[in-house]
C-alpha cells in the first residue's frame, strides 16, 4: 500500500511560475527587468519545489493535492525535476538572448522593449502548464494541460512575427490541435470506460485508471490506444505526425527552441507513458506496434536531420529521431526497456536543451544559422564550441556522454526482449545522428566562414550568462554519463510507476 | 427517459447539414453563419438530453457562450480584416459538395449501424444515444475532410471547430456525468486556442497578403 501525504508543494511547482508569468507580464511593462527577474524567480520556485518534492518521493511517499487530483509519484517527479531542471538555464540563456535580437514594428520603430513582458509572461505560462500536466491525475485535465501548453506557446514559436515564423506559429496550433482533439476524444472513452467499474471521479483519475484498463471492451481499447497515439504521439512529434515539430523548433527564439525539444515533446511521451502502457499488461501486442512506431521514428527523423542545412532545423529533425528511442524503450514494455526509455528521456532533454542553447549562441554572435553560410567559428568561440561538441557526442551516444548510457540500455533492453531488428535500427540511426551533429559542427566551427557575408574577425564569444547555462548543461551531460547511478533512485521509481512493470 | 426522440433526431438532422453547410459555402461569413447555428443547435440538442441529467444545463450555457456567441464573433472579426471569399479548395465545389454528402450519409449509416465498437457502455447504444454518437462521429469526419481539403486557413479553423464542436457533442452520450469543471476546461481552451489561430492568421495576411495556406511553402523539409 502505497504512502500518500497531503502536500502544498504540488500545486506551488506550477502556480509559483504562472503567477510568475502574469506578474511578469503585468509589471514588466513599467520595467523590463522586473519581468526578467519574476521569470528567474518564477522558474526557481519551480525547480526548488521540484527538488523537494522528488527528495521526498525517493523516500516512499506519494504527493498529492486538492484531493486526489493532483499526485505526484516518482515519474512525476522525474519529469517536474526534468522541466525546471531544463528551464532553469534556459532561462539564464533567455534574459542576455532576447535583449539582444532587437525587434522592429511595420514602421521600424524598436518594439523589443514593449515585447518581452509578454514573452517572459507566455514563457513562465507554458513552463507552468507544461508542470501542471505532470502532477495532474485527472486524465480529462492531462488533456486540458497538454493543449495548455500549445496555447501558451503558440504565440512564442509565432514571437519573431515575420513569415516564417507566422507559418510554423499556424502550423503549430492547427496541427498540434487537432492531434490532440483525438486525445480528448480518447480520454472521454476512457473515462467513460471505467464508468461501469469506478465510482463517479475515480473514473477520471489517472492512479485508478490502470487497475482496470484489462476490463474494457477490446474494440474501444484499440480505438482508445489508436486515438491517445495519435493525439499525443503528435505532440510528442512522433512519425507520421511530426511535421509541425522542424518549423516550430526551428522559427521559436532558441530558448524556447530549447524548452519546445527539450521538455516539450518528453511532457507528451509522459502524457503517452501515463495513458497507452496501462493497456500493455492485457494487450501485449501493442508493445510490438509501439517498438516499430519507435524504430520507424528514429530513422525518419535520422535521414531527414542528415539533409538540412539549417542547424535549427538539423536539430529539430534530431529530436524526432530520439523521441523515437524513447517511444521505443517504452515500448519494449519491460522493465529495463521503460528504464532505458526514460534515462534517454532524460538524457536528450540535457542534450538538446544544450544543443540549441549552443545554436543560440552562434545565431547571437553571427546573426547566421546556416551551415552554408557558417564556418571558423572554433577559434572565436571556444566554449560554445566545445559545448556543442559536447551535446553532439552526448547525442550520437558516444562516451562517457549520457548519451551512451541512455542507449545502451535501450539497446540491452532490445537484446533482452529478442527484438534484434529494432536495436539494428537504432545502431544506425546513432551512426546517422553522429554523421549529422559532426558535420554540423565541422562545418560551423572549422575551416573558414562559407559566406563572405560573415565578418570572423568581429565575431566574439558570448557573454558569460550564457555560457554558464550551456556549461551547466554540458557538466550534467558528462555526469550522467560517468556516474549514471545518480539517476537510478528516481528512474527506478518512475519505471515502476508505469504500469505493469516488475522490479528488475 | 421521457426524452423527445423526435425532436433530437431533428435537431441532429439539421446539425449535420449544417456541417456540410460550413464546409461548403465559399463565402466564409456564411459558413460561420452555418457554424454558429450549428452551435445553437447544439445548445438545443443539450438542453433536448437535460431531461435525463439536469447537469447539462451547465453544459448548455457553456456551449452558447464559448460556441455560439465567441467564437463565430472571432471569426467574423477576423473575416472583416482578411476578406469574405475562401480561398478555393483543393477540391472543386461540385466534386466537394458530393464527396461532403457521401461522406455525411455513409458515415452516418456506418456509425449508427456499428457504433456499439466504439461505445464503452450499453446505455450509449440505447436509443437517441447512438443517434448522438453516429451524428457526433459524422460531424467529426466532415471536420476532418475541411481541414484536409481547404486551402484558406479562416476555412480550416472552421473545420478545426466542428471537430471540437463533435467530441463537445459526444460527451452527452459518453461522459453525461462529467464535472463542470472538466467541460469548462475543455471549451475554453477550444476558445483560446480558435482565438490564437485567428490571431496568427490575421498576421498571415498582413506579412503574406493571403490566407491561402499554399503561400506557406517557406517552410518545408
Amino acid at each position: 500500500m502505497e504512502q500518500t501525504t497531503p502536500c502544498a508543494l504540488t500545486q506551488i511547482v506550477f502556480l509559483a511560475p504562472a503567477v510568475a508569468g502574469l506578474l511578469a507580464w503585468l509589471l514588466g511593462r513599467a520595467r523590463r527587468v522586473l519581468a526578467e527577474v519574476l521569470a528567474a524567480l518564477g522558474v526557481a520556485c519551480a525547480l526548488a519545489a521540484a527538488a523537494v518534492m522528488a527528495a521526498r518521493v525517493l523516500q516512499g511517499e506519494v504527493l498529492t493535492g486538492w484531493g486526489v487530483e493532483l499526485r505526484v509519484d516518482a515519474l512525476s517527479a522525474l519529469l517536474v525535476v526534468l522541466i525546471s531542471g531544463v528551464g532553469a538555464p534556459a532561462t539564464l540563456f533567455a534574459i542576455r538572448y532576447m535583449r539582444h535580437r532587437r525587434l522592429t514594428d511595420a514602421d521600424g520603430n524598436d518594439v523589443t522593449e514593449a515585447r518581452l513582458p509578454g514573452f517572459y509572461g507566455l514563457y513562465l505560462l507554458f513552463l507552468a502548464t507544461m508542470l501542471w500536466g505532470c502532477v495532474t491525475n485527472n486524465i480529462i485535465m492531462l488533456y486540458v494541460a497538454v493543449e495548455a501548453t500549445t496555447i501558451a506557446s503558440g504565440l512564442l514559436v509565432a514571437f519573431y512575427w515575420d513569415r516564417r515564423a507566422l507559418e510554423a506559429g499556424y502550423k503549430y496550433l492547427m496541427l498540434l490541435t487537432v492531434g490532440i482533439t483525438f486525445a480528448l476524444f480518447a480520454s472521454v472513452l476512457l473515462y467513460a470506460s471505467a464508468t461501469p467499474f469506478l465510482s463517479g471521479v475515480n473514473a477520471m483519475l489517472i492512479s485508478e485508471l490502470r487497475e482496470v484498463a484489462a476490463l474494457i471492451p477490446r474494440s474501444v481499447a484499440i480505438f482508445v490506444v489508436a486515438f491517445f497515439i495519435v493525439g499525443f504521439g503528435t505532440k510528442a512529434g512522433i512519425a507520421p505526425f511530426h511535421p509541425w515539430l522542424p518549423d516550430a523548433h526551428a522559427e521559436a527564439p532558441s530558448p524556447v527552441s530549447a524548452l519546445l525539444s527539450a521538455v516539450m515533446i518528453k511532457m507528451a511521451a509522459y502524457a503517452l507513458a501515463r495513458t497507452v502502457t496501462i493497456f500493455f499488461p492485457a494487450y501485449s501486442v501493442l508493445t510490438v506496434f509501439v517498438v516499430v512506431l519507435g524504430a520507424f521514428t528514429m530513422l525518419l527523423g535520422g535521414v531527414m536531420a542528415l539533409v538540412q542545412d539549417d542547424l535549427k532545423r538539423l536539430l529539430a529533425y534530431s529530436s524526432v529521431s530520439q523521441m523515437g528511442y524513447v517511444i521505443m524503450g517504452l515500448g519494449f514494455g519491460t522493465y529495463l526497456g521503460i528504464y532505458g526509455g526514460l534515462f534517454h528521456l532524460l538524457h536528450h532533454a540535457v542534450s538538446k536543451a544544450l544543443l540549441f542553447l549552443s545554436v543560440g549562441a552562434v545565431i547571437y554572435a553571427t546573426s547566421a544559422r546556416s551551415m552554408s553560410q557558417l564556418g571558423g567559428l572554433g577559434r572565436r568561440m571556444p566554449v560554445t564550441a566545445v559545448c556543442f561538441f559536447i551535446g553532439a557526442f552526448s547525442l550520437s551516444g558516444l562516451p562517457p556522454f549520457s548519451g551512451f548510457m541512455s542507449k545502451l540500455t535501450i539497446f540491452l533492453a532490445g537484446a533482452d526482449a529478442g527484438m534484434w531488428a529494432a536495436v539494428g535500427v537504432g545502431i544506425f540511426t546513432s551512426l546517422l545522428t553522429l554523421v549529422a551533429v559532426i558535420r554540423a559542427g565541422q562545418a560551423v566551427f572549422w575551416g573558414t566562414p562559407r559566406s563572405s557575408g560573415l565578418p570572423l574577425e568581429s565575431v566574439r564569444e558570448v557573454p558569460g550568462s550564457l555560457w554558464v547555462a550551456m556549461g551547466a548543461l554540458a557538466a550534467v551531460c558528462l555526469l550522467l554519463g560517468v556516474y549514471p547511478q545518480i539517476a537510478y533512485p528516481l528512474l527506478n521509481g518512475a519505471t515502476l510507476s508505469i504500469a505493469g512493470v516488475a522490479g528488475p | 427517459m421521457p426524452y423527445n426522440v423526435g425532436l433530437i433526431e431533428t435537431l441532429s438532422m439539421v446539425l449535420i447539414i449544417t456541417s456540410v453547410a460550413a464546409v461548403e459555402s465559399q463565402n466564409l461569413k456564411r459558413a460561420a453563419a452555418a457554424y454558429c447555428l450549428q452551435a445553437l443547435l447544439i445548445c438545443g440538442l443539450i438542453l433536448a438530453f437535460a431531461v435525463g441529467n439536469s447537469a447539462l444545463y451547465v453544459w448548455a450555457l457553456v456551449a452558447l457562450i464559448t460556441k455560439a456567441i465567441l467564437t463565430p464573433w472571432f471569426i467574423l472579426r477576423c473575416i472583416a480584416r482578411t476578406g469574405e471569399q475562401e480561398v478555393p479548395g483543393i477540391i472543386g465545389f461540385g466534386p466537394s459538395v458530393v464527396i461532403a454528402s457521401v461522406l455525411l450519409i455513409g458515415f452516418y449509416k456506418l456509425t449508427h449501424t456499428h457504433v456499439h465498437v466504439l461505445a464503452p457502455t450499453p446505455e450509449a447504444v440505447a436509443g437517441v444515444f447512438r443517434t448522438n454518437l453516429a451524428v457526433a462521429l459524422t460531424v467529426f469526419v466532415l471536420g476532418l475532410y475541411a481541414i484536409l481539403s481547404r486551402r484558406d486557413a479562416i476555412k480550416t479553423v472552421i473545420g478545426l471547430c466542428l471537430l471540437e464542436n463533435a467530441v463537445h457533442l459526444s460527451l452527452v452520450s459518453l461522459a453525461p456525468d462529467m464535472r463542470e469543471t472538466a467541460l469548462i476546461g475543455i471549451a475554453t481552451e477550444v476558445v483560446v486556442t480558435v482565438y490564437l489561430l485567428l490571431y496568427v492568421i490575421a498576421g498571415i495576411r498582413e506579412k503574406v497578403g493571403t490566407t491561402d495556406t499554399y503561400e506557406l511553402a517557406e517552410l518545408h523539409w
